[in-house]
């Protein structure tokens, strides 16, 4: 259907209350079939019809999350990066809905990586080359411990390695690669609807 | 017109409260059950969907089911909402009640671990000297787990293990991949045994109360099911002292109803069970109602490590993957300097151990990851928790559920015997691994916090004595004689077994005293 015609149809549609007080009573006329399924109907999730409109990040902590995200989940053999599965994005929805110490978390760690950063060379981390940022993410080459580490920054890229890896690996466009074969994985399982 | 004239009233669905109704339906008794929860139509209620689709891409909704680590997105509608039917607990003492309210209930997603308890357990103060025995011995519950695992139809080897009994098993009869022999054998050098797994398998791998109790029980024309019927309290006969029935309030019109009944079985899960009981005001005349709640601690992922033979997919058919128990084996014929009791690990080979324990990331990461995918080895500790007085439930009145109920506050914690018990534990397993040639790749000794691992257990006890329990040695209540509670309330003591075998044995074992004692008379006034 032509988008002029469906708003013609839509218009020519009578308002609820109206629409009932048209039709029969259930004792005078048989319930109608549903009408036959619209197979062709396809729809398009939001993420690849629009842009995100961010909330929760200032511009520079956003920049400096971009490049985090790109360095922490690049592109590798086919499969999509954390900036192609627009990781970054997400983290702001998702963090602009968390509770207070996770939000506080997320930035310290930004703001105190690029306090480390202009400490050390005088810039953002955005504009780092990768030799520099490699420097400030030796934290992540700390082996493993139960207890998040104390260090501000040194916990949130912990828990930013976490987030950026799953955001990537649970996003549309890592889907999509899986299926063309180009990566493994991609999150998926019996979803329980709500409960009446 | 209503038929309201019923035998037995049985409150809750699932294991417990299905065994009782299996039970006593056989023998002719005509029982009501209630139940908080709605029935489920699985293939309505469920749709595959990738995480993509999901609102949070699978991280789940901040903030929801802050208690429930088992909750993803995908299954967050599964669990009971804690904003519906809150509890408190001290923020310094963390408590992970995490409950299901479904006509089957927790039955529907337990882990299907089927073991049964031993005189380790039930004559514990005997070996030990800690805390109390219960009031029967292994021998008085055999023959009931005999009858339960033919139901659930338990496949599981038979190893002669005094900690582990033998069951009524479909024999379990598979191999071991190289690597795990080579594990097994480093334990047994050590003097720890290895079984295999004992799980029911039910019907499809589905195992519950909803597929193997309640249709038989509904065969027998003995049965009424009333789903979504939130009980408030239970109602004494002020002149018999006897229980009379139950007010409940429909789930969602919250409209108020009473039922009656000649015998009242309680079988709610432990905790809802125990706060039934406290919100009515009975069967606590020896004030130990509520407490002494224990559990299991877990550890998942305690120790992570890589097998090096496995790496880069190398490891030739047959060489890994597959797992075992090992159940309790400290505080046996020795004893240990620094804890009471034991704990038994849930172990497997051939998984891949998450990025986060890898100290790399980018590509560096994707490409260890890429080596180590299938090559690894991962254990869960389940150890036992000491019952204790001061570890407790009561009513907070200054907090009611969605129905105007008062709720429970929840006070416990571990101690020093459980975290030495953890610590031997990992300590225990990263000397295997070394003994085996593995890489440790991460370990770890803390546990969950109470809760996790949803073995609540023992804030109705029973015993031998009115005034230090709350039930006698059949599940009585010794003030209500015609009250009686069957779930893990009723719990002395938890070892380091899942629960789940011994509930519905003590429940087909209360059940058919009860029926012996109805058919006599003496639950009547």
């Amino acid at each position: 259907m032509k988008r002029r015609r469906f708003i013609q149809a839509l218009a020519a549609t009578p308002a609820a209350p109206a629409l009932l007080a048209q039709q029969a009573q259930p004792s005078q006329q048989a319930p109608q079939a549903p009408p036959p399924a619209e197979a062709s109907l396809r729809y398009t999730p939001p993420d690849a019809a629009a842009e995100a409109v961010l909330h929760f990040f200032t511009a520079q902590q956003f920049a400096t999350l971009r490049k985090l995200s790109d360095l922490l989940m690049p592109p590798v053999n086919g499969a999509p990066g954390a900036l192609e599965a627009k990781a970054p994005e997400f983290l702001d929805s998702l963090l602009s809905q968390s509770p207070a110490e996770r939000q506080q978390l997320y930035r310290n760690g930004l703001d105190g990586l690029n306090a480390q950063a202009r400490k050390r060379f005088s810039k953002l981390f955005a504009d780092f080359d990768a030799a520099q940022a490699e420097m400030l993410l030796a934290p992540l080459r700390d082996p493993w411990t139960y207890d998040a580490p104390s260090d501000p920054v040194a916990a949130f890229l912990r828990a930013l390695k976490d987030d950026v890896r799953r955001a990537t690996m649970n996003s549309r466009e890592w889907s999509l690669a899986a299926a063309a074969g180009r990566t493994r994985g991609g999150g998926g399982g019996l979803y329980w609807l709500p409960i009446d | 017109m209503a038929d309201t004239k019923f035998d037995v009233l049985i409150i809750g669905s699932g294991a417990s409260g299905g065994m009782a109704a299996y039970t006593l339906t056989k023998k002719g008794a005509k029982c009501l059950m209630l139940d908080a929860g709605p029935p489920i139509d699985f293939e309505r209620q469920r749709v595959n969907k990738s995480a993509h689709e999901l609102p949070f891409r699978g991280f789940g909704k901040p903030g929801k089911l802050s208690h429930v680590f088992q909750a993803t997105e995908f299954n967050a509608n599964q669990w009971v909402d804690e904003t519906q039917v809150p509890y408190t607990h001290d923020p310094k003492e963390p408590y992970n009640w995490v409950r299901v309210r479904m006509i089957g209930g927790k039955s529907l997603f337990w882990a299907r671990m089927s073991f049964r308890l031993s005189d380790y357990e039930f004559r514990a103060k005997d070996h030990d000297g800690y805390g109390d025995n219960w009031p029967i011995s292994y021998r008085d519950l055999a023959p009931y787990y005999d009858q339960v695992e033919p139901i659930f139809r338990v496949r599981g080897r038979r190893d002669g293990l005094m900690q582990l009994p033998d069951g009524v098993f479909i024999e379990d009869t598979s191999g071991e991949s190289e690597c795990n022999k080579r594990f097994i054998a480093a334990a047994r050098e050590r003097g720890i045994p290895n079984t295999k797994m004992r799980t029911s398998m039910g019907r499809g791998q589905f195992a519950s109360s909803f597929n193997l109790l309640l249709p038989d029980a509904l065969a027998t024309g003995n049965l009424t099911i009333v789903p979504n019927a939130v009980v408030r309290e239970i109602t004494v006969d002020k002149n018999t002292g006897l229980a009379s029935g139950v007010n409940f309030l429909e789930r969602e019109s919250h409209r108020e109803m009473h039922a009656s009944a000649r015998v009242l079985v309680v079988g709610a899960s432990c905790l809802e069970s125990t706060r039934l009981l406290l919100n009515s005001g009975i069967a606590n005349s020896s004030g130990v109602l509520g407490h002494y709640l224990h559990d299991q601690f877990y550890i998942t992922q305690s120790v992570q490590a890589v097998i090096p033979e496995a790496r880069d997919g190398k490891a030739p058919s047959g060489f890994i993957g597959g797992g075992g128990y090992m159940p309790r084996f400290r505080n046996l014929k020795t004893k240990e300097k620094n804890f009471l009791r034991g704990y038994a690990l849930d172990w497997s080979t051939g998984g891949s151990p998450d990025a986060k324990y890898f100290p790399l990331y980018g590509e560096a990461l994707q490409k260890a990851l890429e080596s180590c995918r299938g090559a690894g080895f991962n254990c869960t500790v389940m150890g036992e928790v000491l019952p204790r007085a001061e570890s407790e439930v009561r009513i907070n009145k200054a907090v009611t559920d969605v129905w105007g109920i008062p709720v429970l506050h929840v006070q416990t914690r571990y101690t020093s015997n459980e975290f030495n018990m953890a610590k031997d534990a990992i300590a225990t397993l990263e000397e295997l691994c070394h003994a085996c040639g593995w890489e440790v790749l991460a370990r770890h000794d803390q546990m969950f916090p109470p809760g996790y691992s949803i073995h609540e257990l023992g804030t109705c006890r029973m015993g031998d004595n009115p005034k230090t329990s709350v039930l006698n040695k059949w599940n009585q209540s010794w003030d209500v004689k015609n009250l009686f509670v069957v779930d893990g309330s009723s719990f002395v003591s938890g070892g380091s077994q899942n629960p789940t075998m011994t509930m519905l044995a003590l429940s087909m074992r209360a059940s058919d005293y009860m029926a012996e004692q109805m058919r006599k008379g003496e639950l009547e006034a």
